[in-house]
């Protein structure tokens, strides 16, 4: 079935009547930069088939009831103030080998009234068949022609494989659904069948024994012991039963925990690098931590110390030993002083002994001396005495005298206040501190010394801690496994292999069982044969021996057509793998699809030539492996049914790896497709591509269309006016 | 895979001569036509013949008991 054409009227960004591609055998290409519209191509084609369109906000499928007038083009709305607009998009596919056409066109249509839009809850899907292709069109509306027609086009199981996007290829081979190449294989070969004679088998087999274990039952010499037999050969069999559930339980979970390891393992060496630099990261951290506190404590203790350990003395030298030298000329003259009041005192005492011994005290009498003073004249001597005169004085000490101590003599010459104990204890004071002045230049230096290494230490860790962390930000950056991830990753991994390893002895516990009871129960059929009295049929016998054969080789069969469908994948996925990647010198590798442990399952991955799996796989690696791997599923399936064939229908395939891959992708895509429509961006950006496109020989070259915007994006504020305009290249 | 395709994987299976069905001989040069009194090779092509006919597993094998029980 060839995809002709589609025509769109006023479907999103394509507005009016005129937007139609037609399309041939081939590659078809519709070349565009991001929003021109190529999605929304992508969405025509799978809202007429599914009335559905992909909203990339919610990356998820919405149907034409959720958008409902969304799906018109603003173009449209805009120049329409009253009245109908009608959407539309028509298919039309060729059946080349019978010429026959069939017309998918699904219909939508809302109304502007009175500034108000009213929209339709449904669209109509309109399907006509020309039994050949130049008669007329006739509708078809039977819903089971419609189905059949539907299948024809594109069966819904292998819709996943023939029409996808470019984000959607991770999921189609899913490296964490250790089922998803099964099946694929499932559906895109004729694998079922060996599936459905091998349950055809299994019946047959145990309806023949069942009929067989009724005769023997029938010919039994002691039916009671016969029956017991059979109770006792039931529930063995029901045993071996569910141990045969678990042991395929136990083996599934171990091939999931076996691949899961194995997928795990690409990352596991950057998980532990990562892990082990976040470790030194937080080491260098915590020791960082602690030297900032080190050095802040250092620093408020620096300044403490002018007090505590009494730097402020630094440079006080000078001052003690001139309060010294103050001190001690203080005490000097206190000690003269002293000296010579005590040299007074003994002057006075002589004097006064002297006087004594001259003229006794109270002689003459006080009030003879007293007259004497006042008539100015000695009476004793009969001498004139004046006020002033030494004889004056003379008599006035005598008169004085009796009142007169030694002491009193010298006590005027005493200091008032003394001071010697408090300076003295300020001099202690200043002695004891003067002998730390000596070591305050050295505690400084210590302390700065100190300061100093914390400081450096500091300045190192910080120096190293940076490093590390551009270190680890570097490969977080190239392998886009964050810290949690990769301390996830590498937990899961242990948890993987632990399971691994606790489903393998499980299993090998259970093989043993089942061993034990099969051993059991062939006891039992040889006891039940043994109360057998006569021959049984021939017939019989030799049926059940047919069918258990038949039973054996539906399974081998099976596994063997399975394994051959299996290695020639391999072959054809390797053939599309070294073509896409034949433009990239660096791609290496061979596709190996490895069966996983359960016996079932198969995964796709890249070894080298010795066989060694290749780990570290970049994105453009694992996209074009699961891609080849697709398109050997199809380009197997076509060598098988030559009538089998769909259109490919892909937006932005290419977009996920690079551009050194474009073209060997689109040779590939021309040999295995028959007919393929690819979306892509790297033709527009990338002119000289366009060209080589256009011109590679070895590209099976459908039409190749360039779409373009009417306004560019960054001109438009709206798109009241926009429209989409096609161009054809070829 | 048409019935002769299905048939030949079925009959390269090492049961069959193991068993005695075929000889390798045989095998190799066995066609779905061939004439055959071999009740294995016969139930396997009853088998094929109603999977490939989209036939009712049930008749299928309801067909194979009843040349089974001749």
């Amino acid at each position: 079935m060839i995809l002709e054409s589609v025509e769109l009227v006023n479907f999103l960004c394509y507005s009016g009547d005129k937007n139609k591609f037609e399309f041939k055998e081939g590659i078809n290409v519709i070349v565009g930069d991001n929003g021109y519209g190529k999605s929304k191509l992508y969405d025509a084609f799978y809202w007429v088939m599914y009335d559905k369109i992909f909203d990339t906000n919610a990356k998820s499928f919405r149907t034409t009831s959720q958008i409902k007038d969304q799906l018109v083009s603003d173009k449209a709305k805009n120049d329409t103030d009253h009245g109908p607009i009608q959407v539309s998009v028509k298919l039309t596919f060729h059946d080349t080998e019978k010429d026959e056409v069939y017309i998918l066109e699904r219909k939508y249509e809302i109304r502007k009234s009175d500034g108000g839009i009213l929209s339709d809850d449904a669209s109509e899907l309109i399907i006509s068949h020309k039994e050949l292709s130049y008669m007329n069109a006739r509708v078809v509306n039977d819903p089971h022609k419609i189905d059949i027609i539907k299948g024809k086009i594109l069966p819904d199981n292998i819709k996943p494989y023939m029409w996808f996007q470019g984000e959607q290829v991770e999921s189609i081979i899913d490296f964490n659904q250790n089922d998803t190449l099964t099946q694929a294989i499932n559906v895109l070969s004729n694998i079922s069948r060996y599936d459905n004679i091998i349950t055809l088998a299994d019946s047959l087999k145990e309806s023949g024994i069942k009929e067989l274990n009724r005769k023997k039952r029938d010919l039994s010499k002691d039916l009671t012991a016969s029956e017991e037999l059979e109770v006792r050969r039931k529930r063995i069999e029901e045993k071996i039963h569910a141990k045969q559930i678990q042991e395929v339980q136990i083996k599934d979970n171990q091939a999931k925990a076996e691949e899961r390891s194995e997928r795990l393992l690409n990352q596991l060496s950057d998980a532990k690098r990562i892990r082990e630099l976040e470790q030194d990261r937080k080491n260098i951290e915590e020791n960082l931590r602690r030297v900032r506190e080190e050095h802040l404590e250092a620093q408020i203790a620096y300044h403490k110390k002018m007090f505590t350990n009494k730097w402020v003395l630094k440079s006080t030298e000078g001052i003690f030993d001139d309060y010294s030298k103050a001190y001690d000329g203080y005490e000097q003259t206190k000690l003269k002083k002293e000296t010579e009041r005590k040299a007074n005192l003994m002057a006075a005492d002589k004097l006064l002994k002297e006087m004594q011994t001259r003229l006794p005290i109270d002689v003459p009498e006080p009030i003879h001396m007293e007259k004497m003073l006042e008539i100015e004249r000695c009476l004793v001597c009969d001498r004139e005495a004046p006020e002033g005169s030494e004889p004056y004085q003379k008599m006035k000490e005598i008169l004085e005298r009796s009142k007169m101590r030694a002491q009193d003599m010298v006590e005027e010459d005493k200091p008032k206040n003394d001071f010697s104990m408090d300076l003295k204890k300020l001099y202690q004071n200043g002695l004891a501190m003067s002998h730390l002045i000596d070591g305050v230049d050295d505690d400084i230096t210590r302390a700065l010394e100190q300061l100093d290494k914390l400081d450096s230490r500091r300045r190192e860790l910080q120096e190293e801690y940076d490093k590390l962390d551009s270190q680890v930000k570097a490969v977080i950056g190239e392998t886009a496994i964050n810290v949690n991830d990769a301390n996830n990753l590498i937990n899961e991994y242990s948890a993987q292999n632990d399971m691994a390893k606790n489903a393998i002895e499980q299993s090998s516990q259970l093989k043993y069982e089942i061993e034990k009871l099969e051993s059991e129960l062939a006891l039992i059929e040889k006891d039940l044969t043994g109360l057998v009295v006569g021959e049984l049929p021939v017939y019989l016998e030799e049926k059940v021996e047919v069918l258990n054969d038949f039973q054996a080789i539906a399974h081998s069969t099976r596994k063997r057509v399975f394994n051959r469908l299996v290695e020639m994948l391999e072959s054809e996925a390797n053939r599309h793998y070294q073509e896409m990647t034949s433009a990239n010198l660096s791609a290496k590798g061979i596709i190996r699809l490895r069966e996983l442990s359960n016996g079932k399952n198969y995964m796709p991955e890249l070894v080298d030539e010795q066989g060694n799996v290749l780990r570290q796989l970049n994105t453009s690696n694992i996209i074009l492996i699961k891609l080849a791997t697709i398109m050997a599923i199809v380009s197997a399936r076509q060598s098988s049914r030559d009538t089998d064939l769909y259109t490919l229908i892909t937006d932005a395939p290419t977009s996920v790896f690079g551009e050194d891959y474009t073209i060997g992708f689109c040779r590939t895509v021309s040999k295995v497709y028959r007919q393929s429509i690819i979306m892509s961006k790297e033709f527009y950006k990338n002119e000289k591509l366009r060209k080589e496109l256009l011109q590679d020989d070895e590209i099976n070259l459908g039409n190749v269309w360039m779409i373009t915007p009417s306004i560019p994006e960054a001109e438009r504020t709206n798109r009241n006016s926009l429209t989409t305009h096609i161009q054809k290249l070829n | 895979m048409t019935r002769e395709e299905i048939l030949r994987s079925f009959l390269e299976d090492e049961l069959v001569e193991k068993k005695g069905y075929l000889k390798k001989s045989e095998v190799e040069s066995f066609k779905w036509t061939s004439a055959n009194t071999n009740k294995l090779v016969e139930v396997i092509k009853f088998a094929i013949d109603g999977e490939v006919s989209n036939e009712s597993s049930n008749i299928t094998e309801k067909r194979i008991n009843q040349y089974l029980n001749k």
